[in-house]
């Protein structure tokens, strides 16, 4: 009987998922809450998580960087890791301070609009394409804000909580994004395939485009602003059936190594 | 008490994948561990502390995710329910079993994801993306549920079992 209970609320809360999953519209809104506050707590944790993981990451990078030089002199070797390891810890500094003055300087060139943040975790799913950074909306991030770095465009905020905000990165499969051709007159739809390349979408065979063009954001899609770099075309496809070329697209940005993005306040 | 101490096990456990994969490319090695605890809690505790689990890592998945509210916390209380039902008919004699059962449940749980996207949004774009990612998913959770029941049973012997 007791038993008989735990699944009967089972089913209860797979309805409630359900109907909120559907968008109903009470149950969509307080499970929304529920989440952004489930999303609250766990989120310091996962800032305090991702600080060490991410120095023994640095830490892992430099010991297999270091395994040729123990075979070649055993004698140094304990000497050799030690300096190794501080200088693998001087360059990744060195980088980070290269990357975060290419922040700055992009930044500046529109005070008071950025609000730079830092990654701190990527989906737990890999059927999704989506970055946790660490912030929320304490410091003024908001649901459909634009993330962009120096090299190009990132994605837009999908869900804000206290403390940090997911973002949908443009090689997901539900992100589109409205582009132009830099110089050119031919108008697309990019759409993530949540692989590492992105579809050009809707441009006509008898449109301007070839392999190397640049791709940057029309501002027609109300999200992103115009003129920001998107990516570059790969293969323009014009010999496939049906009115519109086949068109494969290199985001500028690695997401993979995303570090340091930056959120543009509308 | 081991209930809690498991959920808590569980929910650490996907910060701390959460936070390793910018560093760490797993992309298609993406392990589920959200999966494992639930059907060991369902398991070896019994149907209410399955559904405390189901619950608390279902809203922990969602939670570190960007996936549609309710989908995650919709497929794993539906794996919570097939798991209930099968706790009468088998048994888990072994860690490998285990592993068998983990990997069968990220299959159901793909499938069952793409269903509900499907059936409920009319959406076929995301689809690709988790067949893709289906068998890969469930070999790395079965792989990674070995570790994790062996953890747990070691956990079991030298803590919780003493009177």
């Amino acid at each position: 009987m007791r038993n008989s209970i735990a699944i009967i609320i089972a089913i209860l809360v797979l309805v409630i998922s359900f109907l909120s999953f559907t968008n109903a519209p009470f149950v969509a809104r307080s499970y929304a809450a529920v989440k952004t506050g489930i999303g609250s707590v766990l989120g310091p944790v996962l800032n305090v998580i991702s600080k060490p993981v991410s120095s023994i990451g640095g830490a892992f990078d430099s010991y297999f960087n270091i395994v040729g030089a123990k075979k070649e002199n055993r004698e140094l070797r304990e000497k050799y890791e030690k300096l190794y390891v501080e200088n693998q810890k001087l360059v990744e500094t060195e980088r980070e301070n290269a990357r975060l003055r290419k922040l700055l300087e992009f930044a500046q060139k529109k005070p008071n609009t950025m609000i730079a943040a830092s990654v701190i975790g990527e989906d737990l799913k890999n059927w999704f394409r989506c970055v946790i950074i660490d912030k929320g909306s304490r410091h003024n991030v908001r649901q459909k804000m634009p993330v962009i770095t120096p090299k190009g465009i990132v994605g837009q905020v999908v869900e804000v909580d206290l403390w940090h905000a997911k973002v949908m990165v443009l090689n997901d499969a539900n992100s589109s994004i409205d582009v132009n051709v830099e110089g050119k007159n031919t108008r697309g739809l990019l759409e993530g395939t949540g692989q590492n390349t992105v579809k050009m979408k809707y441009v006509t065979k008898n449109d301007d485009i070839e392999v190397g063009d640049k791709l940057v954001t029309s501002g027609k899609d109300g999200i992103y602003p115009k003129g920001i770099p998107v990516g570059i075309v790969i293969t323009a496809n014009k010999g496939k059936a049906g009115i519109f070329t086949d068109i494969d697209v290199m985001p500028y940005n690695n997401f993979r190594q995303l570090d340091e993005v930056l959120l543009v306040r509308k | 008490m081991k209930t809690a101490i498991y959920i808590f096990i569980g929910i650490v456990l996907l910060l701390i994948e959460t936070a390793i994969s910018p560093h760490i490319s797993l992309d298609v090695l993406k392990p589920e561990i959200g999966m494992p605890i639930v059907l060991y809690v369902t398991f070896f505790l019994g149907p209410w502390s399955g559904l405390a689990a189901a619950v608390c890592i279902g809203l922990a998945e969602e939670g570190l995710s960007g996936a549609p509210n309710g989908s995650l916390l919709f497929v794993t209380i539906v794996i919570y329910l097939i798991a209930s039902m099968m706790r009468r008919k088998y048994f888990v004699d072994s860690k490998y079993t285990f592993a068998y059962f983990s990997s069968g449940s990220v299959l159901v749980q793909s499938c069952l994801f793409a269903a509900l996207t499907f059936f409920a949004h009319g959406e076929m774009r995301g689809i690709f993306n988790i067949v893709f990612y289906m068998v890969p998913n469930a070999i790395t959770t079965g792989f990674v549920s070995i570790l994790l029941f062996s953890v747990i049973d070691r956990l079991n012997n030298l803590l919780m079992e003493r009177s």
